[in-house]
């Protein structure tokens, strides 16, 4: 009962160990060296020519690679950053299979090493929460304090909350960045997140009726998705022909400015694709997997209130239960009202004479410290503690 | 798991020699040398620029060679996880379960870092969310936290003050935390050779306990006569190196119970429970989905998930005749044997007449329904 199914458990942790941003960041510093190799192959040969050709003397091949050698060095700067992100990101995943691996060895519910476990578990769901509706301050003293920065993903957050931003300051620039870096990710998931920010920067140019340009850009950026995309593309070349006060559909709604949120929504729910997320908090799901399997219609009853069941607090999560399905039992457990402890063959029940049930063990130890009398809590009657009678729970 | 972090480190390992022996090095290295092979011997130049081409292509095709093997060990892992992490959480969410809970959620939130002792946190996020935290509530987690630092100091002075100015309070509830705490202080001067102390202190702080402690205090002054060999005496356990911690516990149980809250943090019970609650939930999820119906809807889970004791709070009695749940209206009866079932059962077995006699169904004994009465759990 109390055994841990870590197998089952594991499988839950998808989005913690993910390998995508690994992969971006070494796919961007690949591409940027293979570019390099390109230009300089084809340089090389250029020298050659000229040399052979006599147009370059030995002292100006000789110049010349040095500015090969330079553009290396710079590119290498400039690649710094990258590689960095490479290393951090292959490292944490490293830590985070470690942490499922540390996992794996808790055998029971009830030991400490699995409430360390959990306590750590609910500071990332807490994380992952806060970042995602922007408490970063509060995230990144939690990590700190807690140690468990490589646990959480405090940098993914950072730098989609600049894309967001921009996307805020109706900047479509620094998204199309992303989608360039995550442009085969999002092909598989057939993202069409680049053509709405296409779209959209179509349509400012049309409301500062800056038709020329507009039509340049159309060509240029909108008619590559003209097999999948044409009556879009279709509708917001009719903007051209409408002013932006326009109330007649669908352009009123291609004008509208609500269309920069539907951008950073679907920039969102790209990137948590991308990077396994799930689209509701963490918190969200799990909480409401607690909530339900802890939901009795007790909870809801002030004289069946226990003060350490999380359900039974009307303006906590009691409040935030109450949507959510009740659970159910096909067998029964029988909690004492005094002592909070199982009732079962250990710890027998007992009925009072008034019909109230509670725990042999508590009963005993008021009726040791009583001479034999029990006050019941719940109604205040007193009897002895020889009128108490065994109840039998199939 | 391990299997995962094998291939993982081999795919680290790859990596670390793209880094350490940098594809970019490599190059400028090539075009190093043909630059200074020319300087050495102008009229190599032809020569030395082919060399360098070659070398070019030769570093290039080791590079991309390298590049494709960690991708390829890259896709192979991330292949290898996607397959055995497939739990399909959003299967199991209600997204409008907490629609327009925003603060509630919040405000629990913070509440949890206060009574962590996390203050600072706390406040933080309340600050982020703007959010208020009571200040009364600050300030009782403020004094449970001071006490609870210096127990861990051995320090029972403030909790033992704490104790006896509560002291109806925790009878009430049962509470055996002030004698706990004066059995620690006692020790401690005992362990310290401060007998004359120790039994000073006995003397004046045992006698409230006297008649419900009487076998406990016995056997602490008892120990008097092996405390230069304690750990080697009957009363070991006196001494275990567990009792601080134990006391601890106890005491944030009890404080909390005092001023009406739980003793673990709410938000950490059901994240807990939800966590192993999970799986069940992802699996039956997505059978109401194959059939159609969404499990949010339901008045009650199709399916039952199991809880650990100590994270049962309520009685859940369920017949075991109908296999229904009690309710107000069908309430649990105790047959005169001490068997319970449900009132619809009882009414069946005895087929609606108060005084038939009938067999229990899960023992030999036969009674009426009128010797039949209401329990209450
Ligand atoms: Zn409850
Ligand atoms: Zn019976």
């Amino acid at each position: 009962m109390n055994k841990i199914n870590h197998e089952q458990l594991l499988s839950l942790e998808h989005p913690f160990i993910p390998v995508e941003k690994f992969r971006s960041s070494l796919r961007v510093s690949q591409k940027h060296i293979e570019k390099e190799i390109a230009t300089l192959t084809s340089t090389v040969s250029e020298i050659s020519k000229k040399s052979v050709q006599g147009s370059m003397d030995p002292k100006q091949v000789e110049v010349a690679l040095e500015a090969i050698v330079t553009r290396l060095s710079t590119l290498k700067r400039k690649l710094k950053d990258t590689r960095a992100e490479e290393t951090l990101y292959s490292q944490r995943t490293k830590v985070r299979l470690q942490h499922l691996q540390e996992f794996t060895a808790i055998p029971t519910l009830d030991s400490d090493d699995f409430a360390r476990w959990s306590r750590v578990r609910l500071n990332r769901i807490l994380i992952d929460y806060m970042l995602r509706d922007g408490f970063r301050e509060t995230a990144t003293l939690l990590a700190k304090s807690e140690h468990i920065e490589d646990l959480v993903d405090i940098e993914l957050f950072v730098q989609s909350a600049k894309v967001e931003q921009a996307l805020m300051r109706q900047s479509c620039a620094e998204c199309l960045q992303w989608c360039k870096e995550n442009n085969s990710n999002l092909k598989k998931i057939k993202s069409t997140l680049e053509f709405s920010l296409r779209e959209q920067e179509f349509i400012e140019l049309a409301r500062e009726r800056r038709s020329q340009e507009a039509i340049a850009y159309a060509k240029k950026h909108l008619t590559p998705w003209k097999d999948t995309h044409l009556k879009e593309i279709s509708h917001v070349m009719g903007l051209l022909a409408f002013p932006p006060e326009t109330k007649c559909h669908p352009y009123k709604r291609l004008y509208d400015k609500s269309r920069w949120n539907d951008l950073i929504s679907q920039f969102r729910s790209n990137n948590f694709a991308l990077q396994f997320f799930t689209p509701e908090p963490l918190l969200n799901v799990t909480l409401q997997a607690g909530l339900s399997a802890l939901k009795t219609p007790m909870c809801y009853q002030a004289d069946h209130r226990n003060i350490n069941c999380p359900v039974c607090d009307p303006d906590t999560l009691g409040a935030l239960a109450t949507d959510l399905p009740l659970s159910h039992h096909f067998n029964s457990s029988i909690v004492c009202r005094i002592s909070g402890q199982i009732m079962n063959e250990d710890n027998l029940p007992m009925a009072l004479p008034n019909g109230y049930v509670y725990s042999y063990n508590a009963l005993a130890e008021i009726a040791s410290v009583n001479n034999g009398k029990i006050t019941c809590p719940r109604t205040g009657a007193i009897y002895d503690i020889t009128q108490v009678k065994k109840v039998f729970i199939s | 798991m391990e299997s995962f972090i094998k291939d993982y480190d081999k795919i680290i390992k790859k990596q670390r020699t793209l880094e350490t022996n940098d594809p970019l090095d490599r190059l400028i290295a090539v075009v190093n040398e043909a630059k200074e092979k020319i300087r050495a011997d102008p009229s190599s130049v032809t020569s030395s620029l082919a060399v360098l081409g070659k070398s070019i292509r030769t570093v290039s095709n080791g590079i991309s060679e390298e590049q494709k093997e960690i991708q390829s060990s890259l896709s192979k892992y991330s292949k290898a996880i996607d397959k055995k992490f497939t739990a399909d959480m959003m299967a199991a969410i209600n997204p409008h379960a907490f629609d327009n809970k925003e603060n509630i959620l919040r405000s629990t939130i913070a509440m949890h870092f206060i009574r962590q002792g996390n203050f600072e946190i706390g406040d933080t996020f309340a600050k982020e969310a703007g959010l208020t935290v009571p200040d009364s509530m600050r300030h009782q987690f403020m004094e449970m936290f001071d006490i609870v630092a210096a127990l861990k100091e051995d320090n029972l002075e403030p909790a033992l003050q704490w104790a006896t100015r509560h002291r109806s309070g925790l009878e009430k509830r049962s509470s055996t935390l002030e004698f706990k705490l004066h059995r620690q202080r006692y020790m401690q001067l005992l362990m310290g050779r401060q007998v004359q102390e120790a039994i000073a202190y006995a003397r004046k702080n045992f006698a409230y306990f006297g008649t419900r402690h009487t076998q406990e205090i016995f056997r602490l002054m008892c120990s008097i006569i092996y405390m230069d060999h304690i750990k080697s005496s009957p009363y070991a356990d006196l001494i275990a190196t567990n009792t601080n911690a134990d006391i601890q516990h106890m005491f944030t149980r009890d404080f909390c119970s005092l001023i009406g809250l739980s003793c673990d943090s709410p938000l950490y019970v059901s994240v807990t429970v939800g966590t192993q609650a999970m799986p069940t939930m992802i699996k039956m999820a997505s059978i109401m989905k194959a059939k159609k119906t969404e499990w949010s809807q339901q008045q009650e889970l199709p399916v039952e998930i199991n809880l650990t004791d100590d994270t049962k709070f309520h009685s859940i009695f369920a017949c075991p005749v109908s296999k229904e749940q009690a309710t107000e209206e069908n309430p649990p009866m105790m047959m005169g044997c001490g068997h319970v079932i449900c009132k619809e059962s009882l009414q069946k077995l005895c087929r609606g007449s108060s005084n038939l006699r009938f067999k229990c169904p899960y023992c030999p004994q036969e009674s009426m329904a009128s010797q039949a009465k209401n329990v209450y759990f």
